[in-house]
């Protein structure tokens, strides 16, 4: 069932000449319990695509169904009511620095009207999933960026919300920390069946977590599907500006005479093989050239995790006798080995 | 007059301007705290945007806080006759105090409240507040520290004023320095008379300055 369903969704900020398109015609279903990553450059409306979710930013037209009951129809009580059920985070976390851990947890327990001890209780438990336990009375200024975000994790997810929305929420962290928070978002994502909708510039955060990511480009989606589909084979130039970051047209640093320093008969043309993650424990590129008799280049080689599983794209550049590249290719081909030819 | 006798004056009128000072405070608090947050919620960029209301109320702070106060003073003489009856002796400097102070307050209430995060009102309303929840738990806790600070500094402002007060029939240091040191031009009694005055001023600035890092949880 579709947890989150977005309908011919489209927002323009101001009007007439000044007006900016930030969504134009948006479709996207979001299932319940998965991690979906909407990932774009900045600028590209995937913030206003989520603040859309839970109307912190009014759509100009289309419909957001969130578990059903269509947000765009609700004002006042019934909206804010609506919106406990989605829990928020933020780039900046966006605690309130005068009150501790505890007391932000407990806060929109408060908004809520829940008895103080029945909120306190609440919030001690919820303190304890984040992994801040003992912390409970320390204020943001006293925590570190991931504990910040454990914090704001633990208020988001006070209400009990089927849907947790994360704005470029570990943008702001280091690797390291990055990665323990989105491990948390994971294991929330499992043992609470919180549907995780993340918002994110960084393909490796979709990596990690996603099943299913979108790629916003100029207010549209240009691409949609499993993370491993997309990153593996990406269609349209946002993706693959996204997804192979050193592509953009051609190979970027690589110039002809960087070509020269290779061995004279590996100038041939260049060739992209992608790894979808069953063949990478075999040594294709040993292989070929063990089998053909001739050596390539090394341009570029990339490799990712995405659910334990290695993928990767190696650009190659093959000998400038082109029989023997033929053979290559051929050889590849009798492999079972896509490739494509890199336009340079 | 001997200096012990000048120290025997300084009892009555320091008291006279504290309590002036600090009611003159207090009510210019009961009516600059709400308009500062209506100012600030009511703005553009506000949670309830409301331009003709913002208008108004701005252009009236703008207005009031344009005319000086010993004019203003002069001005409003009917009016402070009218609400207490005189228009001589401290307690009718209360009311020319609060009509030039609490559009000043409304202001520095305007200025603190504006400097909460943008970010976190926005997640408050991700949880579902409403605005007078924002307004109650977010926008005035979080301000907190700066309001205070800010109610130090029209404190002090309003307390020179009240001595400027003393000129016009007004009671406490401002009118014993006019009334003795001035008009009898003894300049001794204008001396003792500011140097308890700037002290008065460093306790009241002191209160504040503590009282707001007291209470601020964002150093430490």
């Amino acid at each position: 069932m579709a947890m989150i369903e977005l309908q011919h969704l489209s927002k323009t900020f101001g009007s007439g000449e000044s007006a900016v398109h930030a969504l134009e015609d948006v479709t996207l279903s979001i299932e319940e319990g998965e991690i979906f990553g909407v990932i774009g450059l900045s600028g590209a409306g995937k913030s206003t695509l989520v603040r859309c979710i839970n109307l912190l930013e009014r759509p100009t037209s289309g419909t957001v169904l969130v578990n059903g009951q269509d947000m765009t129809r609700l004002s006042g009580r019934a909206l804010r009511e609506a919106r406990r059920n989605i829990g928020m985070i933020f780039q900046g976390f966006d605690l309130l620095m005068q009150r501790d851990a505890l007391a932000n947890v407990r806060f929109p327990l408060e908004l809520a009207g829940v008895k103080r001890g029945e909120a306190d209780a609440r919030a001690r438990e919820l303190i304890k999933t984040v992994g801040l336990e003992g912390r409970e009375h320390a204020y943001p200024a006293q925590l570190s960026g991931g504990q910040k975000q454990r914090v704001a994790i633990a208020r988001a997810l006070a209400t009990n919300p089927k849907v947790l929305l994360c704005d470029e929420a570990t943008s702001a962290l280091d690797p390291t920390t990055t990665e323990s928070i989105l491990e948390l978002l994971k294991q929330i994502n499992r043992t609470l069946g919180v549907t995780v909708v993340v918002i994110t510039h960084e393909m490796r955060v979709v990596e990690r977590i996603c099943s299913r990511v979108a790629i916003i480009a100029e207010s549209h989606i240009a691409e949609l599907g499993e993370v491993q589909e997309v990153f593996l084979h990406p269609k349209t130039e946002a993706a693959k500006k996204l997804v192979l970051p050193s592509r953009s047209g051609k190979l970027e640093g690589f110039a002809e005479d960087a070509a020269a320093t290779a061995v004279d008969e590996c100038r041939g043309e260049l060739i992209r093989l992608a790894f979808d993650g069953s063949s990478t424990d075999r040594p294709i590129i040993a292989d070929m050239i063990l089998s053909c008799g001739a050596p390539v280049s090394i341009i570029y080689a990339d490799t990712r995790t995405i659910e334990g599983r290695l993928y990767g794209h190696t650009v190659l550049q093959l000998p400038a006798d082109a029989a023997t590249a033929e053979k290559m290719k051929r050889w590849l081909e009798n492999e079972g080995i896509s490739y494509t030819k890199e336009v340079q | 007059m001997s200096l012990s006798q000048i120290l025997a004056l300084v009892p009555e009128a320091l008291w006279e301007s504290i309590y002036v000072a600090v009611i003159s405070t207090a009510m210019a608090y009961v009516i600059g705290l709400p308009l500062g947050l209506v100012l600030v919620v009511t703005a553009k960029d506000g949670v309830r945007p409301m331009r003709a209301v913002n208008l108004v109320l701005g252009g009236i702070v703008n207005f009031l806080r344009s005319v000086p106060f010993l004019i203003l003073f002069f001005f409003i003489t009917p009016f402070t006759r009218l609400v207490v009856g005189t228009s001589v002796g401290s307690p009718a400097t209360i009311v020319p105090l609060v009509i030039s102070a609490f559009p000043f307050v409304a202001r520095m209430v305007e200025q603190s409240v504006k400097e909460v995060d943008r970010g976190v009102i926005e997640a408050s309303q991700s949880m579902g507040a409403s605005n007078w929840q924002i307004i109650t738990k977010v926008l005035l806790p979080e301000a907190k520290p700066s309001l205070i600070n800010g109610a130090a500094l029209s404190a002090t402002t309003i307390l020179g004023y009240g001595a400027m007060a003393g000129i016009a029939g007004g009671g406490g240091l401002g009118a014993v320095a006019i009334n003795y040191g001035y008009y009898r031009q003894n300049y001794l009694i204008m001396f003792v008379m500011i140097v308890v005055l700037v002290l008065l001023v460093q306790v009241f600035q002191e209160f504040g300055t503590r009282g707001s890092r007291l209470s601020d949880r964002r150093i430490r």
